[in-house]
Parts: C-alpha cells; structure tokens; sequence
C-alpha cells in the first residue's frame, strides 16, 4: 500500500490541473492581496491582514487539493476501468478507498505549506513555533471532510459530471467559509448559509488559532460533525460504487 | 498461503458447475458446465452477447453467479484473485494518464505476492522501447500490450483474455499470440474469449463454443469442423440412379437437383473413397466443399 500511495502522490503531482488550482492559485492569489492589503488590520478577528490572507488562501488551497484529488480522477478511473484493473489484483477494496483518502491528505500540504513560506517569506508574517505546528495540524486535519466530500462525489457520479459538481462545490466552499471575501460583506441570506458549512468552521479555526486564541467550541463540533458525516457518506457510497453484481 | 496441487488428480484451472447467470429477464449464462484442466489453452469462442464476458467477470468475482458454483484451482474466485492466482486482460481498461510504462506495470507486479521480474514482463510484452512513455501518450495497440503486460505482471498460474486484440491491426495481432504462445508455454493455463474464428483455430488447443449462455460443443477445432455437417461432395449424376449414395460411409444427406447430386457427409475421404471403389457410377464434375471452423460456428450459433 505504501506503493500505492507514492504512485498516487506522483501521478497528481504531475497534473496539471491539481498544480494550478491547488499549488499556483492559492500562492498567487496570496502575494497579490498581502501586497494589497497585507498591513490593514481585520476588525472582526483582529489579525494583521497578511497573516489572515496567510489562513484564508492556505484554507482555500487545503480544500481545493482535498477535493480535486479525489472527485474526478476517482470517478475518472471507477470508469475507465482502472478501478476493474485494481479489483482483479490481490489488492484488498478498502485498500483503495484508504489510499485515496490518505494520498488526499498528503497532497493537501503543498499548499499550506507553500502559502505559509509566502506569508513568512514575503510579509515578514511569525508566529511561534507552537502555535505554527497547532495552525497547520488544525488546517491539516480539518481537511478530512472536503477529501470525503470529493471521494463521495467521486463514488456516486460519472466524471463529466463530477467535474462540473467538484468545481462548484470547491468554489462554493471557498466563498461560503469567507475565504475569498469576509464574511461581512455577505447579504445575510448568504450569511445563514456560510454558517452551517464545514468551510466556515474550517476557516474560523485557522483564524482563531493564528490570533492565538483558542477555536471556538462550536466551530470544532460544527466540522466533526460533517467529518463524520462526510467519511460515513464516502464510505457508503464507495460500497455502492464497487459493489459485485 | 500455498495449497499444494495433489498428484493424484490433476485439478482443474477452472471449473463451472451449472452456472446460471440473470440479469433481470435476460438469462446472460444458461446452466454453463465446463471444466479447464490447468496448463491447457483454451478459446471461448461465441458472437456477440452469447455470455463470454459475463463468465469471465464471474471467474474473476467480479460478478457472482445468480446460481451454480465457480471453482477456479478449486477456490472461489475471489479466494484466487486474492492469492493472485489469475491474471486478466479485460474489454476495458484504461490506465492512468500521467504514469509511465514502466511505473504502471511495476505498481500492478507488487501487487501480487509472486511477481515476474518487471524486466521480464517488459520483454514478454515486447515493451522494451517504451518503458519511459506516459500513458496517455500511447497508440491504441501500445495500450493493449501494456494491459496484457499488466495482466502476466503477477505471474498468474490462470490468465484470463477478454478480446484481447479487438483494437489490433495485423501486425499487431500477430506479434500478441506470439507473446501469449511465449507464457503459455511455462505450463500456465488460457482461456481467451474471442469471436475471431482464425484465432481460436490457431492459438488453442481447445475450443469451445457457446452461444445463449450455454456451451454447444467442446473440443479441438479440428473436431468441431468434423462434427458439423459442413463438409459435402457433388458431381453431375445425368441419369444414373441415386439408389444406395445414402449408405456411402460418413453420409448424412442426399440431395439431387437438375441431375447434380449433393451428399453431405461427417468424413469427406471415406465418402470420396467409397464413392470410386464402391461403385460403378460414372462421375463428372465432382466438387468438394471442406467445412471451416466459419461453417461449424455458424450452424453451432445460429437459433435453434
């Protein structure tokens, strides 16, 4: 299995599709607003506006790796029958679903270490040590939802829609949780939707814990909850998807 | 964990025992009974939809039978598939775009607990050339022999070919039976499904021919052809009398039109033989018609 893994981790690594969304965009898009407003202090958090652009685009970048390695090409190879050629080797079934979920992980760190450098590197953003080690632990962990969430969409649609529902699910996430633009400059219909996403708490723990403060208890069993929800939903709809007729 | 293979009674590579296979209204496999005896080649040889895939994907557990009983070294499928006994080249298979030969072949080979050498695979797929190529830079014939190489990578004593050269040209077709005779040849056991007749002729020992889920007739190609009534002999009779064409050895129908008789018979040289020494007729214009394996498959399959 730890074969297994590594194959992964290089096929996704040379997709192009998984750099640019999920290693270029977040780092880009990370050096142009810290040079826009990096110095501006956000009232709501009272963060430095470098270092809560440093949680928000890793949060994005963390959620669109989870998603993009997992939704389409999932559904791409249930499909091409790469799935059937793993069925008829040795390889157990829940050997493929936990390989896909822990290569999700692993490829989730690209980005929020790389957004991380930027913000150190670029903004002069420090923090200490532990509180560096807490921030990406919570952001790394709180990815399990989102790489449930595409191996579900993965399991339980054909890749030409995958694709479409993945894209949309990951730029909604991303908005919702108030990654590309506080949630204050929400409508309120918006606002009462962003509130029940996992990508609200998501990026509430990320904030709390850059500010030195503890995450807030209803923003830590807000995404446990859909954790658990998620990966319960992946794991049914893996069995449906690999189920023998 | 390895069984060991008792000497006494050679087990069979594969063994169905009434196998029924539905899918809602639609018997696919119809009471199918056929055992392989392991190191034999073996074509399954139907058209379109008589349910050789779908006995394929049940030998591999990938399908189960909705009745009868599949034995493959004499373990359920899935028990073989997980002790990486079988090897199988199915209708479809794409492979993973941005991987290698090479990389592609090695992940499936260490999947199994008793691989061939990748260096070996390569050269018994002939992929030498290619090893370093991503996948989805691959002509449609480079993918099957990756797919056939994937398919031997574990070194499987059962290897299973669904159409294997469906997307071949000549050449390549050629080249593919060469490789398959190459692993066959280590005492492995093949059963490759086909509705190429040349391919089945030419490349197993054995055929065996089903049409509606069901097997028709089991045997060598040679006796397949001899078993069907595909074989006859005419010539110019004028006048003389039919009396007595009928008992001519191998015979198994007569049929006189415009003064030209037709016999159709089991054994062409025993009918021509008996036909000179056995009796005075004067004869013209003789005519024989030898049957083809194409012959044999077409009376076997056609609707009852």
């Amino acid at each position: 299995m730890r074969h297994y893994i590594k194959v992964e981790l290089l096929r996704m690594l040379r997709n192009k599709r998984y750099v640019i969304f999920v290693v270029a965009f977040p780092v880009g898009f990370y050096l142009l607003y810290s040079n826009l407003w990096g110095s501006e202090s956000d009232q709501a958090t009272g963060l430095r506006g470098s270092v809560l652009l440093m949680v928000s685009m890793a949060a994005y970048g963390a959620l669109a790796a989870a998603m993009m390695s997992t939704a389409v090409p999932w559904s791409q190879e249930r499909h091409s029958g790469w799935l059937r050629q793993l069925q008829i080797t040795p390889l157990p079934g829940r050997a493929i679903i936990l390989t896909k979920l822990v290569s999700s992980l692993l490829l989730v760190l690209p980005s929020l270490l790389l957004v991380g450098l930027a913000a150190v590197l670029t903004q002069d953003v420090s923090l200490s040590p532990a509180r560096w080690v807490e921030l990406i632990l919570a952001m790394w962990a709180g990815t399990i939802p989102f790489a449930a969430l595409g191996l579900a969409i993965g399991s339980l649609l054909p890749p030409d829609t995958a694709q479409p529902v993945a894209m949309i699910g990951m730029f909604g996430l991303a908005l919702l949780g108030g990654l590309w633009f506080p949630e204050s400059m929400m409508p309120a219909a918006m606002k009462s939707i962003a509130h029940v996403t996992p990508s609200y708490d998501y990026a509430r723990i990320g904030w709390r814990i850059a500010a030195g403060e503890a995450p807030h208890a209803a923003d830590a069993a807000g995404i446990l909850a859909w954790g658990v929800a998620l990966v319960v939903l992946a794991l049914v709809a893996y069995r449906r998807a690999t189920v023998r007729a | 964990m390895r069984v060991p293979i008792p000497t006494v009674k050679p087990m069979n590579a594969i063994a169905f025992t009434d196998v029924t296979k539905r899918y809602g209204d639609v018997l696919a496999v119809d009471g199918l009974d056929l055992e392989v005896p392991a190191g034999a080649t073996v074509a399954l040889l139907g058209p379109n939809g008589a349910g050789k895939s779908t006995s394929i994907n049940m030998l591999l557990g990938l399908l189960r039978p909705s009745s009868g009983e599949i034995r493959v070294f004499g373990e359920p499928p899935e028990t073989a598939v997980a002790n990486g006994e079988i090897g199988a080249m199915l209708q479809e298979g794409a492979l993973i775009p941005e991987l290698t030969v090479a990389e592609t072949v090695d992940f499936v080979r260490r999947l199994y607990p008793r691989p061939l050498p990748l260096e070996e695979i390569l050269r018994l797929a002939d992929l030498t050339e290619l090893t370093r190529r991503r996948a989805d830079r691959l002509s449609g014939g480079q993918t099957q022999r990756v797919r056939f190489a994937l398919a031997i990578a574990g070194g499987p004593r059962l290897l299973l070919l669904d159409e294997p050269t469906a997307a071949m040209d000549v050449e390549s077709r050629r080249t593919f039976w060469d490789n398959m005779r190459a692993y066959a040849a280590r005492g492995r056991t093949i059963l490759f499904a086909t509705h190429y007749l040349e391919e089945a002729d030419e490349n197993a020992d054995r055929v065996v021919v089903i049409a509606r889920g069901r097997v028709v007739a089991d045997g060598s190609a040679a006796a397949i052809k001899a078993g069907v009534a595909g074989q006859a002999v005419s010539f110019l009779l004028g006048e003389q009398p039919v009396a007595g064409l009928d008992a001519l050895p191998g015979t198994t129908g007569v049929e006189l039109q415009g003064g030209r008789v037709t016999l159709r018979t089991t054994d062409l040289d025993a009918t021509v033989a008996a036909l000179y020494r056995k009796t005075t007729l004067d004869i013209r214009d003789l005519q024989l018609h030898g049957a083809d394996l194409e012959d044999a498959f077409l009376a076997l399959t056609k609707e009852a």
